[in-house]
């Protein structure tokens, strides 16, 4: 009997993988992408949105045998554009960029070190601001991790650009912040 | 100011070919100038990377408050759709087996029976007639029809007056095997 079946050959094993690997891709890129999307300057209800939409886009683009290669370059291109629908808030804040809440406790042990902590801090805030956009993108890129190559594919620019870029923003940080 | 010093960022990030790379961190071991700001840029690289998540710290805290993204769902019912099909379908698929096709030998047909056609009736099942079982035995061979006077087969009054019947005979081998009266 056992001899007369053969398997079925179902695109069942390459949808269950598609699940899989879009699963694990949220885990992993999910705070990365949120992290980012607030770097560009949306509020937390609407990068949540905007990730969450990034991963409906993924599953549709894996279960159509799309190309698995650059995946995380791929999904931050996705979410960076997703973020263009919140033009509004995007360019609110791009115009005055990150507002972070310096916490001197978790990195001070003494008082005095905590006061040249938050000096140093507030000084590398008012470096970043002078940033300009494309640079500041690129640093919040290359701080998720994304290699030159992979930040020119999210933004849409040649790597050397990135380079240059990069090299520049980092030039002017550390001028400003006299280190 | 040293060639090498528009490319340490990039060495420090190992986005330069190896060829360049090797140039470069050969220079930065000999320059004392390169050393620092190598320092510097490390430092700062850090510096960014900590004000940027602190910057994004609230959102990440508050995406754990949200109970069920939209792409949750949408996962669960994928996998629940696969997991259905799945066990929906048989494991194997037996191919059925090959039956040689045999022509049934039949007696060629002479004739072809007359048959009135049926009109489909509306609002109705159309059922095909069935003829009755001793239809072709009354219609096979020639038809027999002898008249028997009604007194001398039935008591006097039993048959009406004007009431003929028609009797319709089988025969086998000459003898006969059932009447059939017809009124």
């Amino acid at each position: 009997m056992s001899g007369d079946s053969f398997p079925l050959n179902l695109p069942l094993p390459r949808f269950a993988t598609d699940s899989c690997e879009a699963t694990y891709l949220y885990r992993e890129l999910r705070k990365p992408l949120l992290r980012y999307l607030t770097g560009l300057g949306l509020s937390a209800d609407e990068a949540q949105d905007v990730v969450q939409d990034a991963f409906l886009s993924l599953q549709k683009h894996l279960a159509a045998d799309g190309s698995q290669q650059d995946i995380r370059s791929w999904l931050f291109r996705v979410a960076h554009n997703g973020a263009r629908n919140y033009q509004q808030s995007y360019t609110r804040r791009m115009g005055e960029p990150l507002d972070p809440v310096f916490d001197a406790a978790s990195s001070a042990e003494t008082p005095e070190q905590a006061i040249l902590a938050e000096e140093k801090f507030h000084r590398l805030d008012k470096a970043i601001r002078l940033l300009d956009a494309q640079e500041r993108k690129c640093l919040m890129l290359r701080a998720e991790g994304l290699r030159y190559r992979e930040i020119g594919e999210v933004l849409g620019i040649p790597t050397s650009t990135v380079s240059d870029t990069v090299e520049r923003a980092v030039k002017k940080l550390a001028e400003k912040c006299n280190v | 100011m040293c060639d090498s010093s528009g490319r340490l960022v990039a060495w420090m990030d190992r986005e330069l070919a190896e060829n360049e790379a090797a140039v470069v961190e050969q220079h930065v071991r000999a320059c004392e100038q390169c050393q620092k700001l190598v320092a510097a840029y490390e430092e700062v690289s850090r510096g960014f990377a900590a004000h940027y998540t602190a910057a994004t710290r609230s959102v990440i805290s508050a995406e754990t408050s949200r109970k069920w993204p939209r792409f949750v769902p949408v996962l669960a019912a994928a996998a629940a759709a696969g997991l259905l099909l799945l066990a929906l379908l048989p494991r194997t698929v037996k191919p059925s087996p090959v039956v040689p096709q045999v022509m049934e030998v039949r007696p060629p047909i002479t004739s072809e029976p007359q048959s009135t056609p049926v009109e489909p009736v509306r609002g109705r099942h159309v059922v095909a007639h069935r003829k009755a079982p001793n239809q072709d035995r009354e219609m096979a061979g020639p038809a027999i029809q002898i008249a028997i006077p009604a007194d001398s087969m039935f008591p006097p009054g039993a048959v009406p007056e004007g009431v003929s019947y028609i009797a319709n005979l089988s025969l086998t081998d000459g003898s006969v095997q059932a009447i059939r009266l017809q009124r």
